[in-house]
Formats: C-alpha cells, structure tokens, sequence
C-alpha cells in the first residue's frame, strides 16, 4: 500500500487546513435537535468556529461561549463560567440540550467538567475537546460518545428494524439523508447520531439561529438502546459502536470505513440484504442507480484513469474520495491528512502524509488535479493546476451542504463532476500549447 | 522589559470622548451571553493586512483554523502575498508540558528561510499565554539572528474583544517598528493612513487622487501597506485615521512622541470622499494645495454625477433600512444620501458616542437609531414602509420575511463601496437588489397552501 508518512515533522503548520477538536465537538452538537452548543473557553474560540460555518454552510450557527476571559482563567475552576452560561443561556431560549465543549485553554487551567455537570440540573453533555489534541474529527466523534454515554438509557429489548447510523464529521447534510433514505429503502428504520440532514441542509426556515433548527431529538437519543444494529461510517467513528453496545450488549455494530463507489456500496448493500432477509430483491431505484453508476464509471474513466490527483481532506474523507477514484483508475500521487489515523494506511495512493498545503506546494510536480477545500484554489493558482472543492471550510462555493458524493447516486455525480473538471483542465492546457507553438512559429 | 501593552490603559483612552465621563473600564464579557470576536481576533485584522509580513500565530488550530486566507485585503506588493499565508505553531500537548518556545523559535526560522518576510508578526494566544511562553525572549533573540523584526503582539484572545485587539496591535507597531527607519526623502505633505485595511481594494478608490494632488502616502496602517515604510511613519506630517477608532490611542501617542497632529476621515460616498480629501489638504495647510483641492473635487464630482443620472430615477423616492456597525452607521448612510435614497434608520448597537451624534446629525430628527437592531428592524420596515435593507448577511431572513430588497454591506462582500467610484458600485448592487424579484418570490405561499 502506500507510503504513510505519520507527523509532519515541522515546527508549524503553513497554509493549514487541519481544524480543530472543539470545532468538531460544536458541529456534532448542532445535529442534535433544539440544542445549545456551549464552547467553555475565550469568547474568540466560539467566534472563529461560529464565523467558519456559519460562511461554510451559509446559514446562521447555534453556539455560545463561557466568555473566559484572563482574570476567570485565573480564579475560576469553571464553575462559574458554566454555571453562569447555562444560567443564561437557560433564561433566553430554554433549549432541549446544552452541549458543552472545552478548549485549549480550559483545558490548560484544568476545570473538571464531571465535577461542574453534576451541580446542574437541566439537560446537559459536557465533552473534553482541547484543541491541542486531535482534530475534527475526533471532537465529532468524541460528542457522539458523549451523547450516547451521558444520554442513552440502557435497555434489554432489541427492535429488529432499527438501525443507529454514526456518519462521520466530512459527510455532508444531504449525504446524511440519502444514506438514511437508502437504508430505509431495505425495510428499515434509521436514526442518524449526529444528524446534520435536518438542521444545517440550507433549508428556508426561521433561521433564528438561537438554537439548532433540526438534527436528532434529545429523546431519540435517549431511546437508542433498542436497535438491533449500530453502523458506524467512517474510521473515526468506530468506537462509538462500542459505546453504544455498552448500552445494550445484544446490539451488533457493523462498520465502514465508506460507502463510496461501486464496491463501497455493494457492501453495504450486500449487508442490507442480508439482514433484512430480502435475499437478492433490491429496491428497484437501486438497482437502477447501480446500473448508472456502472455506466458512469465507463463515461468518466478515460479522464480520470489518465489523471493523477492530490487529495486534501479528514482521513475518513480521503479514504472515501480515494476509493471512488481508484475504481475508474485515478492515480492518488499524494493524499494530504489534517491528522493521524489508522485508516491513512489503507489509501491506496503513492504518498499518505500528515500535513499542510505548503507540503502540497512542494510537491507539485507530483499531481494534476487538486480536491480539497477552498484554500487548495489559491494553492491551484500558484502551481498552475485546477482544484474542485472538497471539505472544511469552504467559502467560496454555494450549495456545499447538498453536494452528495456517496453510494451508487452520488458516486456517480462525483465521478462526472470530477472527470468534467479533469478535462476542461486537459482542454486549457492543450490551448495554452498551441497558443505558444502559435507564437513560437510567427517568431 | 516586558513589551505587554497596559490593558488597562488602553481601554481608558483619554482621546476617546466615552471615557471622560466612566469611571473604570468595564469589560468582562457576559458567560452564555456573548458574541463577537476576540482580542487575538481583532490583533489579526488590525495587522494581516501587511502582506510582506509573516503572520505567525502561536496557539491550537481553533485559532487560525478556519480563519486564514479570510480577510480580501488586497496587496501591490510584488512577492508572496503573506496576508494569504497561514502559519501557525499548532501548539500540541508536549508544547503545554514542556513549553513552546523551542518551537515558536524553530517556526520562525522556517518563516524566515522559506518565504523571506520583511518582518514576523508573532501572535500569543491563551494557551501560551496561560503554560507563560517567553515570547518577547524569543522574538528578540531571533530579531536579532535574523536581522529583521520580530515583533511579539500580546492579544491573547481572553483579554478582550476585538477593538481591544486591535489597539494591541497598535501599540506592538508603535513599540517595535515606528521610528526604526529614516525614510529616503521627505516631503511637506507625507501622510500615514491609519485604519485603512484596503478591505475590498478600497485604498485603491481615492489613493491615486491624492497622489494626483501631490500628497504622498507615506505609510499606511496596514491597507497594502509595507513593513519598510511604517518603520518610517514618525516622519509623516498628518495622521489620518480611516474609519477606525480603536487605533486613536496610536495617533495620539504619536502625536505625543512625533508631534503628529491627527483628523478622522471617512471615504464612504461623494460628501464624505470630498470632505476627507479637503480635510487633508487643511490640515496640511498649504493654500496653493487646498486650492488645487478643490479643483479636483469639482471635477470628480461632475464626473460621478454624470455617471449618476440613470440611477437617479430608479432611486427616487426609495427608503432604506441600514443594519452595520459603528461608524458604517453614519458612514454608509452618507453614501446612500448620496444616491437620493432616504436613510430611515440605521443601527448604533456597535457605535461609540461621538459616532450616534454623527449618525443623528447625517439622518435627521425623524431617523430611528436603532440599539438593538436584531428585534427591532422588522417592525421598523413596517412602521417606515422601507424599500431596502443594508446589513449582513444573517439580516437576509428579516428582508425575506418582509419581501423587500436586500445588500449586503458587511466586510466579506467582495467588491469595494469606497471612494467615487465605490459610490457607482453600490448604485448598481443596489439597482441590482431593488430589481431582483427573488424577495417577493422565496416566501411566496405555494399555490395549495391557505
């Protein structure tokens, strides 16, 4: 497989695209229905991860901060941070949930969350996220813990139609759906943990923004413990399975490390078939999509088998995109992760590194086209390459939270969209060499 | 010692009229209750601007994460545009235990090798601020190894909100690079633009008349401006502040130190881009100067106005709604006046004292100045049947809900308002928006509902 290059080995991070633990714990938080994510740290860390989504989704975020500012982080031990917050929060707009996140810096002074929880008495998840540890997605995965660990009542009974789905921190909403819609297809019923498919989906609603305007219900979350089947998508999301057995040691986790392209889907549609006793009957939308897919897959090869790629993502989501690519023959020259996982040695590309844009500068000799988020345009002009935007943040684009890259429907979107891209690439470079050849000849 | 600003004193600053009347500053934020950035925040935006500088944040990723390559401050300078370069130590558990300063150091050498900056912005955040990173150690020893400043900015975000931020980071320019450089010459009429972000390119609406005029920008702070040129600034004979009160204790220490003398000017629209550029020349005091003034004002003004004339009919009559903050308030209305639509109120939930007298004075008696916009203007667009509302993006849903014409005027739009020619710009997304009938549409009923 390939060569996996685990830390960066540089004393900082230049043009990063790595985001950070409490921002991962904060958009877990926003799909859960009627929620207040609390991030308990300076007034700026809430600010920056608010303005981040709030111009990557383009709708009005959810959250608040404990506003620690220099004398509480001295005195404080955070209880009268978080004690005074809920207070607050709890007087204007009685959310069904608090969602409260630490940073770096409550982290650093040290505040005992468990300690703090106990003494309040409305609905309340406190998760440790310092940002000086993981990223993303670990704080996504992290929360979904929490809820389930601090939320979920145990339970003996198992309902054999239900299904827990734990997507991981890259999904867009829309992907959340689709996957939910699919799996329903088979005869089932799916409640997504987090849910972002109802609540940050670029819907017209009130879009007061005082509290998450969709996701799970704090009931739901609650009533968790009776499905027969927890599965977890993405590398990152893995242990949540077990933390929800531990609820009800009679559920079974199935996992995927994706559900994209042809043999990401089969899979699970293979599992799908298998449990819901269906035998080899699929819902005939899907078996057309797979036919489609199948027919996508033979339209967009020639480009995309002659093109090698940098991808720049959450593992999880380099793992997914990787994956589609290699089925039609796309060449991975490097894939670029924001942090460690297990699942990097799995990617089956020439280079797996740990890292930030300026690594990807470096080596661009190495790659034609770019997918990753909107920072990998600027890091396109400056190496003369394209880009198509992929991931956290992306400012520059509309639509983000409906673009569906996921099982036979969307992965063959996603193979068009990027061999359409590949060749109008193809098709500048081309007219850039005649033009010289023009200019060399009238010389 | 320590180059930490007194926070203190920088929240009383006496050349700020608010604070004659307060006591003591009071400035903790309200837990669960807050919005709005924070010091480190604001430090940024006061200084990303300089793009031959490298902008190092020392801190956790939340910090820099989502929050580089953000800010449309254009540059002319002809290396790598700094200002889009993120960089940042990423501070992780070992550097909590044992101290980041080794890699603080080592971050800077990789700075200074690989992209050559003019000068490196060290920026402490809460953590090292709270685990006591020397920073100011290890910007000066590397000052020296490197032979370029180095220049520690102590905004640590829980010290404050962003306005504070951006004092600190005026007071680490004044600290460390004004009068740290002779310029080449001098002339009578060398001016520093203070606040002048170039947000949008808006510098670039009014510089080239004031250069016609025979006035030299010497320095600016920070729109396009240069590391090599602010260490000369203490020989400017005007500051001028744009748009941009929280940098006043800057003008008044330099009016202190270097005998600078200051005015507060506003490029927004035709009346305020023509008093500006005449206060200039006042307060230059060269009769020869003021006269040719005004010669260039009435011929740019007859040339807007010209260009003007198809717009006129279309904004006649047409009443606005403006939603922003502080001296956009009055600045912004200035420039909608300007077109002939009536302001009939606009907000000063972010405005200082002198900017609500401002706004007052620009829009009249029967203007509402509204202190708590997010509840009040949706029945301020009844009570004034208004036309069109100027504000963020997130006032989108209030414009819809009322189905009448939005803009947005906040600082991530991508086309500049400023100048003369800002002015046609604004008319024509205005047009655009008075047009559009997508307001009247999104929330139309569907055809089966009652």
């Amino acid at each position: 497989m390939a060569e996996v290059r685990h830390k960066s080995g540089k004393p900082l991070q230049v043009n990063p695209h790595k985001l950070s633990q409490p921002m991962g714990a904060t958009l877990a938080f926003l799909g859960v229905d009627r929620c207040m994510p609390l991030m308990h740290g300076g007034q700026g860390c809430a600010s920056f991860t608010k303005v981040m989504f709030t111009r990557h989704f383009c709708e009005p975020i959810a959250l608040q901060t404990t506003a620690v500012n220099d004398v509480i982080a001295v005195l404080d031990g955070g209880d009268y941070s978080i004690l005074e917050s809920v207070k607050n929060i709890h007087d204007k707009v009685a959310p069904e949930l608090i969602g409260v996140h630490t940073t770096g810096l409550t982290e650093t002074k040290g505040d005992d969350l468990r300690g703090i929880a106990s003494k309040i008495d409305v609905p309340l998840v406190y998760v440790n996220t310092p940002d000086y540890q993981g990223g993303l997605e670990s704080g996504w995965a992290l929360t979904t813990q929490a809820l389930i660990d601090q939320l979920t009542e145990p339970c003996d009974r198992i309902d054999a139609q239900k299904i827990v789905l734990v997507p991981h921190v890259s999904l867009q909403p829309i992907e959340v759906e689709k996957l939910r819609d699919f799996i329903e297809s088979f005869g089932f019923k799916v409640v997504a943990v987090p849910d972002l498919s109802s609540s940050l989906d670029n819907h017209l609603g009130e879009k007061q923004a005082s509290l998450s305007s969709g996701g799970v219900t704090v009931a739901e979350v609650k009533q968790l413990a009776d499905a027969a089947f927890v599965v977890t998508l993405g590398a990152s999301v893995k242990p949540v399975g077990t933390t929800l057995q531990k609820k009800n040691p009679a559920i079974q986790h199935r996992h995927f490390d994706h559900v994209n392209g042809l043999q990401g889907t089969d899979a699970l549609v293979a599992w799908l078939l298998e449990t819901s006793g269906r035998g080899d009957r699929l819902p005939p939308v899907v078996e057309r999509w797979r036919k489609r897919l199948q027919d996508a897959m033979l339209d967009s090869h020639f480009s995309i088998g002659q093109t090698r790629f940098l991808l720049v993502a959450e593992p999880d989501h380099l793992a997914s995109m990787a994956a589609s690519l290699r089925e039609v023959g796309g060449k991975i020259a490097l894939a670029i992760s924001t942090v460690d996982s297990p699942i990097l040695g799995d990617i089956e590309a020439d280079q797996v590194i740990v890292g930030d844009l300026e690594d990807a500068e470096k080596m661009h000799d190495a790659y034609d086209l770019i997918i990753g988020n909107f920072h990998t345009e600027a890091l396109a002009h400056r190496v003369a390459k394209k880009a198509v935007m992929r991931g956290f943040p992306n400012y520059e684009e509309v639509g983000i939270a409906l673009k569906n890259d996921l099982l036979y429907e969307g992965g063959a979107y996603f193979l068009f969209e990027i061999a359409n891209a590949a060749e109008r690439m193809r098709e500048e470079q081309v007219h850039h060499e005649r033009e010289q050849i023009k200019l060399q000849r009238i010389a | 010692m320590s180059s930490k600003p007194k926070i203190k004193e920088l929240l009383a600053e006496s050349a700020c009229e608010h604070n004659k009347g307060k006591k003591g500053s009071c400035n903790a934020p309200t837990p669960g209750a807050t919005t709005g950035g924070c010091a480190l925040d604001g430090a940024q935006i006061a200084l990303f601007p300089f793009a031959d500088a490298a902008h190092l944040i020392h801190g956790p990723m939340s910090c820099v994460g989502g929050a580089w390559e953000t800010r449309l401050t254009p540059t002319s300078w002809s290396g790598r545009d700094l200002t889009q370069t993120g960089f940042a130590t990423d501070i992780s558990n070992n550097d909590v235990i044992f101290s980041g300063e080794k890699k603080l150091a080592a971050a800077i050498d990789h700075i200074v090798t690989n992209y050559a900056p003019e000068a490196v912005f060290v920026y402490s955040t809460c953590v090292p601020a709270m685990t006591g990173d020397d920073i100011d150690a290890v910007c000066k020893q590397r000052s020296e190894k490197h032979g370029i400043p180095c220049v520690p900015v102590h905004a640590p975000g829980f010290v404050g909100a962003k306005n504070l931020g951006s004092r600190i980071a005026g007071e680490a320019v004044l600290k460390h690079l004004i009068g740290t450089k002779e310029p080449e010459e001098t002339t009578p009429f060398d001016i520093n633009l203070i606040g002048e972000h170039n947000n949008t390119g808006e510098l670039w609406r009014y510089r080239h008349l004031l250069e016609e005029l025979g006035i030299r920008v010497l320095s600016t702070f920070s729109g396009d401006g240069r590391i090599a040129s602010i260490r000369t600034a203490h020989r400017a004979k005007l500051n001028v502040i744009v748009c941009a009160k929280s940098l006043v204790s800057m003008t008044r220490k330099m009016q202190e130190q270097y005998g600078i003398p200051w005015i507060s000017c506003s490029f927004y629209g035709k009346t305020d881009t023509s008093k500006s550029i005449l206060a200039i020349a006042e307060a230059l005091g060269d009769a020869d100067l003021i006269e040719r003034t005004r010669a260039l004002i009435a011929r740019e003004e007859a040339r807007l106005e010209e260009k003007l004339v198809p717009y006129r009919e279309i904004f006649a009559g047409k009443k606005a709604v403006l939603n922003t903050g502080g001296n956009k308030a009055w600045s912004i209305a200035s420039a909608l006046q300007d077109l002939g639509i009536e302001v009939v109120a606009t907000s000063v939930r972010k405005s200082t004292e002198a900017d609500k007298a401002k706004a007052r004075e620009y829009l009249g008696e029967n203007a509402i100045l509204m202190t708590s916009p997010a509840t009040q203007q949706a029945k301020v667009i009844d009570d004034t049947g208004a036309h069109l509302l100027l504000a963020g993006g997130r006032s989108l849903y209030t414009a819809i809900k009322k189905r009448i014409a939005f803009t947005d005027v906040n600082q991530e739009k991508k086309k500049s308002y400023g100048g003369y020619d800002g002015l046609l710009v604004l008319a024509e997304d205005l047009k655009n928006s008075l047009q559009n009938p997508v307001f009247e549409l999104v929330d139309r009923k569907a055809p089966w509902q009652k």
